[in-house]
């Protein structure tokens, strides 16, 4: 049964608009395009397709899910730090951080106690904040389960990419249509097979995080 | 120094000041005159900047020697800056909140917007105060053009006053003109270049953002 409210709810949530700094961050598409590596829809959609299954799906998913999970906010935090370890590109963990202090700080002003109560951890730690531990307090302030919580996260995850390949002039915005509708058929796929709670993090995107640790003369995203 | 406590004994935050303006106005050069005039009025300041590209602006200032480099942040727009100060100000909300973490006593934080257009206003999520920065060689049209960048601004800075003969711009109109988009509401003239018309500003700041006389 079709349920307007949490559609609704899903709508807002992973609405790029959404202001929680997502248009600021490109995850790889600003660098793999001054690189020469990304120059068509089809490139933008192979990379799309690389981040989702080869990184969110089996990193951030599983790490949504165990902060989602958690009891507490030392058991939030606990996923904080795998986020940290786990992440050996500078780059990617300092965008990580701003992209979740971000969205953490809207929510806490929006009145999240959770997020509140997680902000004050946070704000204590300079390493804590990762986006994925910060979206499960979030979409818990929110009043979304975890399954609507893993496709909100994809969901923005893509969306900035092939935001962020517009605004670049790589692709058109008919063609930002044509990646998202495929992203939108990878996603679907891939949250039709739950992860196993005790799932092992793991990502193999070396073309992605080489794309973000270059050092750069000329760089208009924060990743 | 100001109080910067109440009489609660809790901590106030600093007054959030945004500059936004086109590219090539003058927005910099006008941070980097304010700068030692607030710090010479014993006002404890940091800095934001929100650059098109890279990390340009907030590098000139914190190599300027004016500022202790730690008190300038740079905000990326991702090609948005309009978006970065308005729709979704939350990155510049979280670098002034981690500038008044670190530094407990500013008092103020300038919020220098990445250049754009006319159309560029401030969220008033992110800024206590805004003004806009345009200068002569953009036109004496500028205004006419009314602008929400230039009609919506608490101050409007017409910059580069100096160019106003070479470029064919009579100050008087102009500045009539401005005045009239904006209901009376304040203009002032600088020009950054030799210092002039910064006292203004800075006086400007410290009555209406700082109630300080």
């Amino acid at each position: 049964m079709f349920d307007a409210e949490a559609a609704l709810a899903l709508l807002q949530y992973g609405d790029s608009a959404y202001p929680a700094g997502g248009f600021a961050f490109s995850w790889g598409v600003e660098g793999l395009a001054a690189d020469g590596l990304l120059a068509s829809r089809q490139d933008l959609d192979d990379i799309a397709w690389e981040h989702l299954t080869l990184r969110w799906n089996s990193m951030d998913r599983p790490l949504l899910g165990r902060a989602f999970r958690a009891a507490d906010v030392s058991g939030v935090t606990a996923v904080d730090r795998y986020a940290e370890t786990a992440t050996p590109s500078a780059a990617m963990r300092e965008g990580s951080r701003r992209a979740g202090r971000a969205l953490l700080g809207v929510s806490v002003r929006l009145g999240g106690p959770l997020s509140t109560l997680y902000r004050a951890s946070v704000s204590q730690a300079p390493l804590l904040g990762h986006l994925v531990a910060v979206q499960a307090v979030v979409y818990r302030d929110a009043g979304l389960d975890l399954a609507s919580a893993e496709l909100v996260s994809g969901w923005t995850l893509v969306n900035g990419l092939v935001s962020a390949a517009v605004r670049l002039g790589v692709i058109g915005h008919v063609e930002a249509q044509r990646s998202l509708g495929l992203c939108r058929a990878v996603l679907a796929d891939l949250l039709a097979e739950p992860v196993p709670a005790g799932a092992s993090p793991s990502s193999f995107t070396p073309l992605v995080d080489i794309a973000i640790s270059r050092s750069r003369p000329v760089r208009m995203f924060t990743t | 120094m100001i109080a910067t406590h109440d009489a609660k004994g809790t901590r106030m935050a600093a007054a959030r000041v945004g500059i936004g303006g086109p590219v090539g106005s003058g927005k910099t050069a006008l941070v980097e005159r304010l700068i030692p005039s607030l710090l010479a009025r014993g006002i404890d300041l940091a800095v934001i900047t929100n650059d098109l590209v890279t990390a340009e602006d907030a590098e000139r200032i914190r190599r300027s020697g004016l500022i202790d480099p730690a008190r300038v942040s740079a905000v990326e727009a991702g090609a948005c800056p309009h978006t970065v100060i308005r729709e979704d100000p939350s990155l510049n909300i979280e670098a002034a909140d981690d500038l008044e973490r670190r530094f407990p006593g500013v008092e103020l934080i300038l919020i220098e917007s990445g250049g754009d257009n006319l159309a560029s206003t401030f969220s008033r999520d992110l800024t206590d105060f805004w003004m806009f920065v345009i200068d002569v060689g953009g036109g004496d049209d500028i205004p006419r053009k009314r602008g929400p960048g230039v009609v919506r601004c608490d101050l409007l800075v017409i910059n580069k006053t100096d160019l106003a003969p070479h470029v064919g711009v009579e100050l008087a109109p102009m500045l009539a003109q401005a005045l009239d988009v904006r209901d009376g509401r304040p203009v002032l003239l600088t020009n950054c270049r030799k210092g002039e018309g910064i006292d203004a500003v800075v006086s400007a700041l410290e009555r209406d953002v700082l109630f300080r006389a």
